[in-house]
């Protein structure tokens, strides 16, 4: 238990992570390297045996834009079937998906709708860029409405080639994510998690959130404002 | 793309009038024949025919021509054509027509004019939306001319020739690349 | 069903509501903007183009011989079908002959084709109007064995490029056409057991009997094409009216809807038109002549004459035209697309509007729309 006491996992950083979390009340009492090293310890007894069921139970979000959303289709029926891994659940809505597989050229138009279907997802979650289109824009990589990969917009786990991938490879690529997540710690994952905010309301005519189009209203004020 | 502007399509002489030429003709309204496209009359009508040609052509009982297929939109960087293709539900007829905007007599070079028939066929609205999208032909009193394919704020017209395209963060190229 | 919630005297509001592009019933990316009074739609407005990815302006990018292998993508559930109108105005262009044997070849895997985008087209239906994950597995079933076969001929699941300018890329062994021959001598036994739980299933009936109800004049007018005007009664098939390649040697007949053309006629229609391209499938084999199996050396730099030209096929969707203006080189100069699935969306918004909202998908799934055909 001494060892894993003393197992110091970067510690400045999960330190910086629990200032915000401690309220004022308390901080004088519970100092922050004994949390740290609370959770540190913590972690490493639980996270094998969460990391062993959650893997198990990856739920995939139905979103699929184009000719990989069909061998996504496939893998789900009766010939491949996903559901002996476990992600037979395909979520209509984000907020009960852990994984989205970008099943299908991502452009321009429909980049805002990715990044807001990223954000509406709860952490910890995972991305599965699947086909030639999502890792570099595959054949339609110099066409003016297409992004060049879905990794200039949002983070990816795993990268799966071919165009589209037979379905035999999208198992291969949820496999790769499985164990990816059994080698996960618990501290290290919260360290690095992306920012979660609330999406209230998403713009109507453009898809994006409102706290982002306020930002960039603020900012053309700003700057005009400058060059006044 | 430079390459291309040379090599355009050759230019083709005037030739006799076909069966809808004579048609139109017999109706008060002047066409020039081209080349046929595929054993298909092609013919050229000014701006201010087009609209009561094809009025004429969808609806009287003679040419039944009630199929609109396509318009599209071709940049030949001096003018640019806007084209329909009519087949028809009854028979076995076909006629392309051909409106040439030329660009010089534009007060705005950046779109061209011609008239809408979304009012009368019902099919022309979404291929004049995505013809004023792509290539940049303003269809006058069209109920709805809104970008349709690209996003709504989009800039410029992709299949002009001389279209230079957006570079930021999503596709800046990459300088290995062999294109 | 409308006309009961429009004879209570409610006073409502109405309310604006963003179906998509990310939903599971809108077969990828399609966006409606609903306005809504209660339960009834009163104006919709289709935002497309969110997968929009610029094969027009690839088309003048890049050479013949490349582009090839680009357009299957333009319709992916039929990829034979974009292949063949693309293959057919640059053949009329160029004037190049098509063995016998080629035209034999595309009639055959157009009509496999054919059948694995309907049976496609039949799973989707059924999960949009709620059967989710049980009858699908069905259809899916058969795709299987057409996709393994296609696999077999083509070297990939969806995207053949095997239909090419001149004729096709190869030659089956003669095991393939046996094991084509043991799927059509089974399949029809398998629409059986489709209809069997499909067909005449009440809840079915109740959502597609009278739903959506496309009248011919409306449909004549936006360009509609392919089984939906068949549903509404319109005998218009390429296949029979202007008839291309080896079509007019085959014996078939074209499925009409029997009642006034509603959601169920058109996918009735379907239905039918799978078991007529299993027949057609059976004669393609039967007549299959020996020989060349391509007009034109297949080569890079592939050119063709210069010219212009349309072009149109009978897809599963239905007229899918391909215009191409040629000058001489490598490239084409423009290329323009007809897709059937772009003009039959059109129609959506007049089918839509008066019904309620849990009609909206039963509707869309029935004038069968993909989205890449539609955003191109």
């Amino acid at each position: 238990m001494s060892e894993l006491l003393n197992n110091d996992l970067n510690s400045t950083d999960l330190a910086r992570e629990n200032a915000a979390l401690i309220s004022p009340e308390l901080a004088d009492t519970v100092t922050l390297t004994s949390i740290d090293k609370a959770i540190n310890m913590l972690s490493q007894i639980v996270s094998p045996i969460a990391n062993l069921a959650r893997s198990n139970s990856v739920w995939p979000l139905t979103f699929g834009t184009s000719c990989c959303a069909i061998e996504m289709m496939c893998v789900g029926m009766s010939a491949f079937d996903i559901s002996r891994f476990g992600s037979e659940v395909f979520r209509a809505t984000p907020r009960q998906a852990d994984l989205i597989i970008t099943a299908g050229t991502i452009t321009r138009k429909m980049a805002s709708a990715l990044i807001t279907l990223y954000e509406q997802l709860p952490e910890p979650k995972y991305v599965i860029a699947m086909g030639a289109c999502t890792i570099t824009g595959g054949m339609f990589n110099d066409s003016y409405s297409v992004v060049q990969g879905v990794d200039r917009i949002i983070p990816v786990d795993v990268y799966l080639p071919g165009c589209p991938p037979r379905p035999e490879a999208i198992l291969d690529a949820l496999l790769k994510l499985q164990q990816k997540i059994r080698t996960e710690n618990y501290a290290k994952r919260r360290v690095q998690a992306y920012q979660q905010r609330p999406v209230c309301y998403v713009d109507y005519d453009c898809g994006r959130p409102l706290e982002d189009l306020l930002a960039m209203a603020m900012e053309d004020t700003s700057l005009a404002l400058d060059q006044k | 793309m430079s390459q291309t502007d040379t090599n355009k399509p050759n230019e083709t002489k005037e030739m006799e009038l076909g069966k809808f030429g004579k048609f139109l003709k017999d109706n008060g309204i002047d066409s020039t024949r081209k080349d046929d496209s595929i054993n298909v009359e092609t013919i050229v009508i000014s701006v201010k025919d087009l609209e009561p040609a094809l009025r004429l052509l969808k609806t009287s009982s003679e040419t039944k021509l009630n199929m609109l297929l396509t318009i599209s939109g071709v940049d030949y960087t001096d003018r640019i054509d806007s084209i329909y293709h009519l087949w028809s539900y009854d028979h076995n007829d076909a006629l392309v027509i051909k409106v040439e905007l030329p660009k010089q007599s534009q007060a705005n070079t950046d779109t061209v004019n011609l008239t809408s028939i979304a009012n009368f066929w019902s099919a022309a609205n979404w291929h004049e939306r995505e013809t004023y999208d792509l290539v940049g032909i303003r269809y006058l009193r069209h109920p709805y001319l809104r970008r349709i394919l690209n996003p709504w704020d989009w800039e410029g017209h992709p299949l002009r020739r001389d279209y230079k395209q957006l570079v930021d963060a999503l596709n800046d190229k990459n300088p290995h690349s062999f294109r | 069903m409308s006309t009961n919630l429009e004879t209570t005297n409610l006073k409502t509001d109405e309310m604006i509501i963003n179906m998509g592009p990310q939903h599971p019933a809108t077969h990828g990316v399609l966006r409606l903007i609903l306005k809504l009074d209660g339960e009834i739609v009163r104006h919709v407005e289709p935002v497309i183009g969110h997968l929009h990815r610029a094969q027009e302006w690839q088309g003048q990018n890049r050479t013949l011989f490349q582009y090839q292998a680009l357009i299957d993508r333009v319709d992916y559930l039929s990829g034979m079908f974009t292949s063949l109108a693309f293959a057919h105005a640059c053949e009329q262009i160029d004037g190049c002959q098509i063995p016998p044997r080629a035209q034999y070849l595309r009639a055959l895997v157009c009509e496999m084709n054919r059948i694995s985008s309907h049976l496609l087209w039949l799973g989707t239906f059924l999960i949009d109007l709620g059967a989710l994950f049980g009858f699908p597995f069905y259809p899916f079933r058969e795709r299987e064995k057409l996709l393994d076969l296609f696999e077999e001929i083509a070297g990939q699941r969806m995207m053949f490029n095997y239909i090419r300018i001149g004729g096709v890329q190869r030659d089956p062994k003669p095991s393939w056409f046996e094991k084509v021959r043991k799927f059509t001598a089974e399949f029809p036994d398998r629409i059986d057991e489709y209809e069997a739980i499909v067909t005449q299933n009440p809840i079915v009936l109740k959502r597609t009997k009278g739903v959506g109800i496309l009248d011919k004049s409306v449909a004549m007018d936006y360009g509609v094409t392919g089984p939906s005007i068949r549903g509404s009664g319109i005998n218009y098939d390429l296949r029979k009216t202007r008839p291309y390649g080896i079509y007019p040697e085959l014996n078939f007949e074209i499925p009409l809807g029997q009642n006034q053309g509603d959601t169920w006629d058109r996918y009735m229609c379907r239905i039918l038109e799978m078991r007529q391209s299993n027949n057609l499938i059976n004669q393609c084999l039967d007549k299959m002549p020996e020989g060349e199996i391509s007009g034109k050396k297949q080569i890079a730099g592939l050119r063709i004459k210069a010219g212009e030209g349309f072009s149109a096929i009978e897809s599963p969707r239905g007229v899918l035209g391909c215009y191409v203006i040629s000058n001489g080189s490598d490239k084409a100069y423009r290329i323009r697309w007809r897709n059937p699935s772009f003009c039959n969306l059109a129609v959506l918004p007049s089918l839509l509007i008066g019904r309620p909202i849990s009609d909206i998908m039963a509707i869309f799934g029935s004038i069968d729309v993909i989205l890449p055909d539609v955003d191109r």
